[in-house]
């Protein structure tokens, strides 16, 4: 496989300055241009503050508060802090090392990932485009390693455990954790170690999903079923329905800007640094979150689903049979039922009459049947390394029983 | 639909993975005139360079606190944070106090019993006693 | 004179060249292993005994400590390490320490033995997750599983946040149905147990009040310990297969040998 060129990809997403260009790169942006070529060279404002670093005043003090304010007048121009900031926050720099960020990521991308789309619309300054890759590789990652370690998972419980792990709601605990503080209000002059984005206007409903995007054919149909397979079709990742994009000058919610935020420094870290250190940032951040996934599930009839379940499979019918009791004419009688096909005990399930005690007994073989692990899985995307050991096909299972 | 899924969020356990310093900013308050600083400008300009170069990962400021003692405050991951004063401390001690700040977790003093504390479910199960034989009485 | 600005323009400053040196040259190894694993893998070079070695040029999503075979840093943190005698080896983080007082290093010079029976049910012991072990720490036993957090009943001296340790005196290792119980301890090569320092914490003011008979002088005692805590990274039994790579040898059975014993 030929090496792939990280460094000529990245720097489609790097500041000129942080590339390792040529001198006339660095010619043509010491002089305070903003960076991409895209944008438009403004150089009669950009001229003055060069001027005023030339000119020599004699007085220091006077000297320096008009550099001040020429240096105000240059940040105030843009919605978000221009790139040379990045180099001379602490924050920034803080939080590189914080994260263990590889040094080949530049704090100038970070500067750039903390910058949502809702502050500024230019999208070559925000993390739009970092947070699109990145949440593309985070719900790659989580869900082949929940494919291949619980391969009998029902959809809907999928779903829940990649909300878990990779959730808007857990991206934003994770920013939190990671210690990112977020601007009141963007702006040029903010520190570019802030997480800036513009506020949803209070009162503003969430939740509500513009129809009109939604992929889904006669979305518009209240009462209509929708089944757990057709959201694969047509719905994101967790399940729920595609929102359409926001319009223009609409906020976005402190939830929604941190999560984008966690997705494009994943981004970031996988156009600098490459693959491995992409999937090593999301083992050691996502993965080793706790997540005890036998408490995602919520079965509404265990008893018929576990009798389904033996019937596909071929075994014999589920009974329930009385393990053991204690008081069945007290107050607080005890019933340990277990669930037999034929010879083999299922599941077993303690309640206090017989009816919760079977249904508890068949929830746990359900479990136990769901929640398959086989002896060490390997992901699909462990073959990507080197000198990985020949792929041998992963357990696929039928799937879900369907009542 | 059979069986729905319940929605959470992984909980987050600092250290399994990746380890993440709890502490995220120290500010240094000095005053230049009171004798009671003195060690403390004495640590700014000898000790404090090595120490933030040793750990990028903390912000410092640096900020003068004009006819009060001086103070190290910590600020930390969960949003509390922590002051110490340092007033006629040597740098030496005052260094200490610093990586009190440091190395702590930012939460509240409690006093523990059990050394160890699990989200996990127990390995072995938990003990019933309506399984295994009837002892005879 | 100290001017504000100046302090905040070299700090600021500082501040950068220090995270630039830092990401950028390899840093000092900081991962303190127990002296015995230190050892194990300075003998045993070639094996890799757990996690898929990092490669090593694309980078540091890896925090420094966190590699599970520490790098030997010879001499270039403590440039004067006391003088070892003969073949003993000292690792630098407790070069401090004289060379009398430092633990025993056991000196693997006899290769794992591994009696058949233990053989043929190690298999199904490493193969039922999750796993307990019982690690004893100063002869106290602390029961630990994947993920949890510890708070040692004393502050652990020459650790930093961020140090990764390895248990390596375990009186049980088990999972739900199966237990290898040491006679004392198991062998260390047997399993795997990393915490992760991640702090140190104090126990609120604690104020005695010391009373004395016939006398109004009152004496208050304070109080307030530190203590250091971590979090267990990892549990982990060895399959046979990796023992056997590791150089284990298999021996007929005797008298009083470890056994795995599965639930009654």
């Amino acid at each position: 496989m030929k090496r792939l060129q990280l460094q000529r990809w990245s720097s489609s997403v790097l500041s000129p300055r942080a590339r390792a260009g040529s001198r006339l790169h660095q010619q043509l942006y010491s002089t305070g241009l903003r960076l991409q070529s895209t944008a438009s060279p403004l150089q009669s404002e950009t001229s003055i503050p060069d001027d005023v670093e030339h000119v020599d005043i004699g007085d220091p003090g006077m000297m320096r508060h008009v550099r001040r304010v020429h240096k105000r007048k240059t940040q105030l121009q843009y919605p978000s802090p221009p790139v040379d900031a990045a180099i001379k926050s602490p924050k920034l720099a803080a939080l590189h090392a914080r994260l263990y960020l590889p040094s080949r990521l530049p704090v100038q991308t970070l500067a750039r990932t903390l910058v949502d789309a809702s502050a500024d619309r230019n999208a070559d300054f925000n993390n739009e485009a970092l947070a699109t890759l990145g949440h593309d590789l985070l719900t790659h990652y989580t869900s082949e390693h929940l494919l291949c370690n619980y391969p009998r998972l029902p959809l809907s419980v999928i779903f829940a455990a990649m909300y878990a792990y990779v959730g808007p709601k857990t991206l934003a605990a994770m920013t939190k954790e990671w210690g990112v503080d977020w601007a009141t209000v963007p702006g040029g002059e903010v520190d570019p170690g802030l997480l800036q984005f513009k506020r949803i206007d209070p009162g503003t409903k969430v939740d509500e999903v513009s129809q009109l995007q939604s992929p889904r054919p006669y979305a518009a149909q209240k009462g209509w079923r929708m089944t757990v397979s057709s959201k694969i079709f047509y719905d994101d990742e967790f399940g729920d329905a595609i929102k359409g994009s926001a319009a223009s000058n609409e906020g976005v919610t402190t939830e929604m800007a941190s999560a984008t935020f966690v997705r494009a420094v994943m981004g970031a870290i996988y156009l600098h640094a490459g693959r491995p250190a992409a999937k090593r940032f999301f083992e050691q951040h996502i993965l080793s979150r706790h997540l005890n996934i036998s408490e995602l599930f919520n079965f509404s009839q265990p008893a018929r689903d576990l009798a389904r379940l033996c019937a596909r499979e071929n075994f014999e019918p589920p009974v329930a049979k009385i393990v053991s009791e204690t008081g069945r004419k007290s107050r607080h009688p005890v019933f340990v039922v277990g669930v037999f096909s034929g010879q083999d005990k299922l599941g077993e399930g303690a309640g206090a009459s017989l009816a919760e005690a079977r249904e508890r007994a068949a929830l746990a073989a359900l479990k136990g049947w769901y929640l398959y692990s086989p002896l060490n899985p390997r992901v699909p995307s462990s073959m990507e390394e080197e000198g990985a050991a020949p792929w041998k096909p992963a357990h696929v299972d039928v799937g879900e029983v369907i009542v | 639909m059979p069986v729905k899924g319940i929605r959470t969020v992984a909980s987050a356990r600092n250290g399994v993975g990746a380890f993440i310093l709890q502490c995220k900013r120290l500010d240094f308050h000095y005053c230049n005139f009171w004798a009671s600083s003195r060690g403390m400008l004495n640590f700014l300009t000898k000790d404090l360079p090595a120490f933030a170069r040793e750990h990028p990962q903390i912000e410092i400021r640096v900020s003068p606190r004009p006819a009060k003692h001086p103070v190290i405050k910590g600020h930390y991951i969960n949003g509390h944070e922590k002051a110490i004063c340092v007033r006629n401390l040597e740098p030496e001690d005052i260094m200490k106090k610093t990586m009190i700040l440091k190395e702590a977790s930012g939460d509240k003093l409690k006093r523990t019993k059990k050394p160890v504390t699990s989200v996990n479910e127990s390995v072995r199960g938990i003990w019933s006693p309506y399984h295994g034989d009837l002892r005879g009485v | 004179m100290f001017s504000r600005s100046i302090l905040r323009s070299f700090t600021s400053e500082l501040r950068f060249t220090a995270r630039s040196s830092i990401s950028a040259a390899p840093l000092p190894q900081r991962a303190c292993l127990h002296q015995t694993s230190w050892l194990r893998t300075t003998q045993q070079q070639s094996q890799s005994q757990s996690q898929s070695p990092n490669p090593e040029s694309p980078l540091g999503a890896t925090p420094r400590a966190q590699d599970t075979q520490p790098e030997i840093q010879q001499g270039s943190k403590a440039p004067s390490t006391p003088t070892s005698t003969s073949n003993t080896i000292i690792p630098q983080t407790r070069a401090d320490v004289p060379i009398e007082k430092q633990p025993v290093a056991p000196n693997f010079d006899t290769p794992l033995e591994i009696t058949k029976s233990l053989m043929s049910s190690l298999p199904h012991l490493a193969g039922q997750t999750p796993h307990y072990v019982v690690a004893e720490l100063h002869a106290r036993p602390y029961l630990l599983t994947a993920g949890d957090h510890i708070r040692l009943p004393f502050l652990m001296p020459k650790v930093k946040p961020g140090d990764i340790l390895r248990f390596n005196r375990a009186s049980a290792v088990g999972s739900r149905d199966f237990t290898l119980k040491g006679s004392p301890y198991v062998d260390e090569r047997l399993f795997e147990c990393r915490v992760r320092v991640t702090g140190t914490e104090s126990e609120p003011l604690r104020i005695k009040e010391k009373t004395k008979r016939r006398q109004r002088h009152t004496k208050t005692a304070k109080s307030k310990h530190r203590y250091t805590i971590m979090r267990v990274m990892d549990v982990r039994v060895k399959t046979p297969e990796e023992l056997l790579q590791e150089g284990a040898v298999v021996v007929e059975d005797t008298e009083n040998t470890t056994k795995v014993e599965a639930r009654s």
